[in-house]
């Protein structure tokens, strides 16, 4: 009787029972699948929305050495000979980038919306990058769109050198490929000849269709960025001593560029580290909340694996009186959780699959929305990743199965005599009123501590996701309590109805079984409805905020501007253009530069502060003492910040920053805070004639125009329209709703997640009473001998899930009031920095609660109609 | 003339073509345009030479080079011969300049050629002086320590593999070759260039090969030729050769193959005595060896046998032109077709070694058409 029994007695016992009722154990890899499947789809698609950002300028040049960037704003081309003259010699390639976002121009329909798609315009020196030593690549200017029918010596060097602006794109970027492109960049719609494909080497990525290329001189003068570079990319050459050239290397181009005063130095890589450092809080809340379905199966799983142990005492009675020992009941067991994790767990990563290529852009448009233009390709997932997804269903269920085997183990042989006898009341901890309240006095306790912090600025709530588990574990276990009051409040009625009379008895002792359903349920519910507290609360505050900051009628950006990260313009001509129009009152203009601050990405922005109408438009968290940063004679050292800034950066009001500008670094002083639900980057927001100065550009971010009274907005923005193509122009109410809508695609995502939480916990209650009732053969029976009709024992099924489903639905919402609270002002607040003000969806809340209740109902009743049709005695 | 280079495969059409230029055949008597039909400048007969001045660079002019080649010799016996090129080529507009640069390592002991090539347009990465000689392309330069001495330092190398860190300083004067500051090269009036050569440059320094530095000392050749013609059409390639004599002379020839696989009249082969005079001699050229390209398929006369008349004896002399290593092929594709630049030694007939040279063999490569 040693471990060689287990295939036998697998075959013989749990193969014969899965044989027997298949459909039950179908459901139960379903759930566990459904579980792993939204895991691996977040996962998926996290990963993809990060693996789409990088460089590219690996496309054409491999992978860099080292490249430098500003600490703000461009770097002055003159540096070129400079860093040349500094390498003394040195074989190293130094390649100079711009890099520029630009996006089709709109087109009738969509030209009022944001989230169009958005390219990336790289410019390179193309003449240059031939050096590389990159022998598979074929040079671009001889290159034609016809080039790839034809031979390509055909092409003429010297017309397509000097053909003007020109872009090579991707070989997925459209077929056949289009003669020309238009592309709004700035505020100007530019048409350029499509020269050809970008050539790629077998080892380069290939390049992504989103990504064109332009020769560096080119796009500098289209996008306004003459003698101007975004980046300089380093490769020394192959050859001896790399490792030693290359620290070198890095040492001088450090010491060149004062230490990050003039320009940063990274490795490669280090942008896409950044933008997973930006994006990783997003992407770990993505995945707990993907978690949910999980976290409902594992309760399922339990219980259906508990319901197994009862109903297969009477075999494990007959196993263990002939013998087997207690060891290798409960290895059977065990194996048994094991083969139904590992069918989930497989099963779950074809349906996550499926799946991520949904989640995928619906994860995408928010880190478009929120960080910064991505290009999700396609998610795929790594062999690490199918191991992960198999091991997570195979350690759910045997987490799950571990009770019930221990359970099945110290089955006595004598229980075979009590055929029928009261189910188990469950684990013991289950039923602990102590050990409910321990876990939510556990949970107060974790919601009391500070977020982990990650390099980037970006913060992780660990502790207000551990209290938030430690509440929906506690809230389980004391939900079950209210079963029994409920069915004494309840009694009354039910002594005139007797199938509601058989219900009630049933929920005055809960079973284990009850509770766990319960538990489950009320997990579901709790998540689901804490969820929309949280989504109801963010949206109040971010209409009371767009209500507050949009007063203009017009809005206007560059519709080149798609993402939070585009530096698209409007040029300083077109600015005071819209200013001066004659219908025009009133224009607010914004600059926005993206700035690193200590290495952590932010914005630093400037308004007229002077402007007497600015300051009614700034939502205060934290207003300032006084008036002197509105007065220009007293505000050159001062700033507001966002919300989100002094959470980032652990800064607040009268402390002092050291910003990075093209004019050298500034020291300002935090006159006050401001709410910006717009950008999780957090802002810096100073006088616009100094940011200006510092960064010698007049160009504006946005203009804001409020119009003459008897002026009408919509017909203003016609006739801007037609002006300037290349602008997005919103009317107030228009940019309201958009800024809504983006807030609630945002979310989109979330509330697939608790769709499908809600829709396993139901499962679980069908599985739940399924399990009950043929626990209650005999009870069956013996009603049916008393005269009970189907419809009635149906009845009496379906009034003990629906108190099941009242009872879970109470507690959940109890538990979603104080899941919302926590996700507001701890996992919100720690995550984003943003101070949200509570609100109560009670519409949603209730239409939840009615639903659950209904279809708890009508499970149970359907659950209920197919009981009373089970024969009397049968394996099950 | 050492004016060199290769036809250039479509890719850059222009750049290499146009450094076919100088070798039209020698005509006459036609007195100089100002300009080409397409506005670029003419040599004029008669030119003063200005210096450093007309070291630097001749913008006005579509094309010029500067070309050093060179012996080296390390203290324990390693000989290296080295080759470093400048090139400039304005766009047909006028609107930029193109600047390819080569460079090449022929380590004779263990027979390994290194080389690289560089194209960058004009900026901020290539340039070229129109004051002095101060050449950059990449993180290769050629420019006057000392203008006056004439002193120059060459930076360069062949990835990191290979480093340049060179002195060179003439060991005898400028020679202007050509008659009346122009040398002619070809039938067209346009066809003619400034042919400027350091025949004699001492040259030291240190060279990286690997993990290791090299002091070196030796000799090198510079030509610099500013020009603006056309190609003939009728030439297919050149020889060319240039020799160190250890009696302190130099020895410059070349010959220009046209289609049906003759002489072009252009062809010559010129002396420089000890004292920097030059003298034009008769040739014959006779090839002993060629090798076949495993790169490119090209196939190289890469031993050959020259007769000619020295002027110093006025008696003929035959001198037999051997690679130090066959395997001395450019097979870069940046700027042209391949082509065979390699160190040699000159020895007689007996087998006595009379010098060093470096010959250039051009529009072997299979795939060339013109």
């Amino acid at each position: 009787m040693r471990s060689s029994l287990t295939p036998f007695l697998l075959r013989r016992f749990t193969l014969r029972h899965w044989r027997l009722a298949p459909k039950q154990s179908a459901l139960l890899v379903l759930i566990l699948a459904l579980g792993v499947a939204v895991f691996v789809a977040v996962r998926l698609a996290n990963r993809a929305a990060v693996a789409s950002f990088s460089n590219f300028t690996e496309t054409l040049t491999g992978q860099s050495d080292w490249s430098i960037q500003a600490p703000a704003g461009t770097l002055p081309e003159s540096i070129l000979p400079e860093l040349r003259d500094a390498l003394d010699g040195r074989p190293v390639h130094i390649v100079p980038v711009v890099e520029v976002t630009a996006s089709p121009p709109p087109s009738p329909g969509n030209e009022n919306k944001f989230g169009r798609p958005s390219y990336t315009l790289l410019g390179v020196d193309l003449l240059s990058v031939a050096n590389l030593a990159r022998p598979q690549d074929k040079p671009f200017f001889n290159q034609s769109v016809d080039s790839r029918n034809s031979d390509a010596d055909t092409g003429d060097f010297w017309k397509s050198f000097n053909a003007g602006p020109q872009v090579w794109v991707s070989r997925d970027f459209a077929d056949p490929l289009p003669a020309h492109i238009d592309l709004v960049i700035d505020e100007s719609v530019r048409t350029v000849p499509v020269a050809g494909i970008i050539p790629s080497a077998p080892d380069a990525p290939r390049a992504p269709p989103t990504l064109m290329i332009l020769d560096l001189a080119q796009l500098q003068k289209l996008s306004g960025k003459t003698g101007r570079i975004d980046r300089v990319e380093f490769l020394i050459e192959p050859g001896p001593r790399a490792d030693e050239r290359r620290a070198e290397l890095q040492t001088l181009l450090v010491d060149l560029g004062r230490h990050g005063e003039r320009w940063s130095v990274s490795a490669p890589g280090a942008k896409r580290d950044s933008a997973e450092a930006m994006t990783r809080a997003f992407r770990l809340n993505l995945t707990i909340l993907s978690l949910i379905a999980l976290l409902v199966g594992l309760y399922l799983i339990f219980q259906a694996l508990d319901g197994a142990v009862v109903r297969r005492r009477p075999e494990i009675a007959i196993l263990r009186s002939l013998g087997v020992e207690e060891s290798a009941i409960r290895r059977v067991w065990l194996w048994e959780s094991a083969l139904l994790g590992l069918a989930g767990g497989a099963l779950g990563l074809l349906l996550g699959w499926a799946g991520a290529q949904i989640a995928v852009r619906a994860v995408g448009q928010t880190v478009n929305a929120l960080y910064y233009s991505t290009t999700v390709a396609s998610a795929t997932p790594a062999p690490s990743e199918i191991a992960l997804s198999i091991a997570l269903g195979l350690v759910a269920a045997l987490a799950a199965g571990w009770w019930p085997a221990r359970e099945a183990a110290r089955t006595p042989p004598a229980q075979v005599l009590q055929r029928g006898a009261a189910p188990a009341a469950g684990h013991r901890v289950m039923r602990s009123l102590g050990f409910g309240l321990a876990f939510i006095l556990a949970g107060i306790l974790c919601a009391q501590l500070p977020p982990l912090r990650f390099d980037g600025g970006s913060r992780f709530p660990f502790a207000g996701y551990a209290a938030a588990f430690l509440w929906i574990f506690g809230a389980g276990i004391l939900c079950a309590f209210l079963l029994p009051p409920f069915a004494r409040l309840a009694r009354g009625w039910g002594t005139r109805f007797a199938p509601a009379s058989v219900a009630l008895s049933h929920l005055r002792a809960p079973s284990g079984r009850h509770r766990l359903a319960a538990a489950a349920l009320l997990c579901a519910i709790g998540m689901t409805a804490g969820m929309a507290i949280l989504v109801a609360s963010f949206e109040t505050t971010m209409q009371g905020w767009v209500k507050r900051t949009l007063q203009a009628d017009l809005y206007i950006a560059s519709s080149g501007a798609q993402s939070a990260s585009s530096q698209n313009r409007i040029s300083a001509s077109a600015a005071q253009a819209l200013a001066g129009h004659p219908a025009v009152e009133r224009a607010a203009m914004l600059v926005a530069y993206p700035i690193s601050l200590d290495g952590i990405p932010t914005l630093l922005s400037g308004v007229d502060l002077t402007d007497p109408a600015t300051r009614p438009d700034l939502p205060w968290v934290k207003a300032p003492r006084d008036n002197s940063v509105f007065d220009p004679a007293l505000n050159a050292g001062l700033a507001l910040v966002s919300e989100s800034f002094t959470e980032r950066f652990r800064l607040t009001q009268g402390d002092t920053l050291t910003v990075p500008t093209p004019a050298g670094p500034k020291s300002l002083t935090i006159a006050g805070v401001f709410a910006d639900y717009g950008n999780e980057r957090g802002s810096i927001l100073a006088d616009l004639p100094k940011i200006r100065a510092w960064f010698a550009d007049d160009a504006v971010t946005n203009v804001s125009l409020y119009v003459k009274p008897g002026v009408d907005a919509d017909t203003l923005r016609a006739e801007l329209i037609k002006t300037y193509p290349g602008l997005s122009i919103f009317t107030n109410a228009r940019l309201r709703s958009e800024v809504l809508r983006i807030f609630r695609q945002t979310f989109s995502i979330t509330y697939a997640l608790e769709v499908i939480g809600v829709a396993v916990a139901m499962t679980g209650l069908a599985l739940t009473l399924i399990s009950v009732l043929l626990d209650r053969r005999d009870e069956l029976t013996t009603l049916r001998a008393l005269g009970f009709r189907r419809r009635e024992i149906a009845l009496a099924a379906s009034i003990e899930g629906l108190a099941v489903s009242a009872c879970a639905t109470v507690g959940g919402l109890a538990l979603s009031g104080a899941l919302g609270w926590l996700l507001i002002h701890v996992i919100n607040k720690q995550s984003f920095g943003w101070t949200l003000t509570y609100a109560m969806p009670w519409g949603q809340l209730a239409a939840l609660a009615v639903i659950v209740m209904t279809t708890g109902w009508a499970v149970s009743y359907a659950v209920g109609l197919w009981g009373a049709d089970l024969p009397a005695d049968r394996e099950e | 003339m050492a004016a060199k280079r290769r036809k250039m495969r479509k890719k850059i059409p222009h750049l290499l073509f146009l450094l076919f230029a100088s070798f039209a055949p020698l005509c006459g008597q036609t007195s100089a345009p100002l300009t080409t039909a397409d506005g670029f400048a003419v040599p004029q007969p008669g030119h003063i030479f200005t210096f450093p001045r007309d070291h630097g660079s001749h913008p006005e002019f579509k094309i010029e080079w500067w070309y050093l080649t060179g012996h080296l010799f390390a203290k324990d016996g390693r000989r290296f011969g080295y080759q470093a090129t400048f090139f400039r080529s304005a766009a047909p507009d006028k609107s930029t300049h193109l600047h390819l640069a080569h460079m090449a390592l022929i380590d004779v002991a263990t027979g390994k050629f290194h080389h690289q090539e560089r194209l960058n347009r004009e900026g901020w990465d290539a340039r070229s002086s129109t004051t002095t000689l101060d050449l950059h392309n990449g993180p290769w330069s050629l420019r006057f320590l000392d203008a006056t001495a004439e002193r120059m330092s060459l930076r360069g190398g062949i990835r990191a593999d290979v480093g340049f860190n060179f002195t060179l300083s003439p060991a005898k004067p400028l020679v202007v070759f050509g008659e009346n500051s122009v040398s002619r090269k070809g039938s067209a009036p346009t066809a003619a260039s400034y042919y400027l050569t350091f025949t004699r440059l001492r040259t030291e320094g240190v060279l990286t090969l690997g993990t290791e530095s090299i002091a070196v000392n030796g000799e090198s050749w510079m030509d610099h030729e500013i020009s603006s013609s056309q190609l003939d059409q009728n030439q297919i390639g050149w020889d060319w050769v240039s020799i160190h004599f250890t009696d302190g002379r130099e020895l410059m020839f070349y010959r220009l193959r046209l289609r049906d696989g003759s002489s072009d009249a252009a062809s010559s082969l010129t002396w420089v005595d000890a004292a920097g005079r030059t003298q034009k001699s008769n040739f014959k050229l006779d090839v002993v060896e060629t090798w076949k390209s495993p790169a490119t398929g090209a196939v190289y006369p890469i031993r050959v046998r020259l007769t000619t008349t020295d002027p110093s004896t006025g008696k003929p002399i035959t001198l037999h032109v051997e690679p130090l290593a066959k395997k001395q092929e450019l097979t870069g594709n940046l700027g042209g077709i391949p082509y065979w630049e390699g160190a040699c030694r000159i020895l007689d007939d007996s087998g006595r070694e009379l010098g060093n040279a470096y010959m250039e063999l051009t529009g072997y490569a299979k795939d060339l058409k013109l």
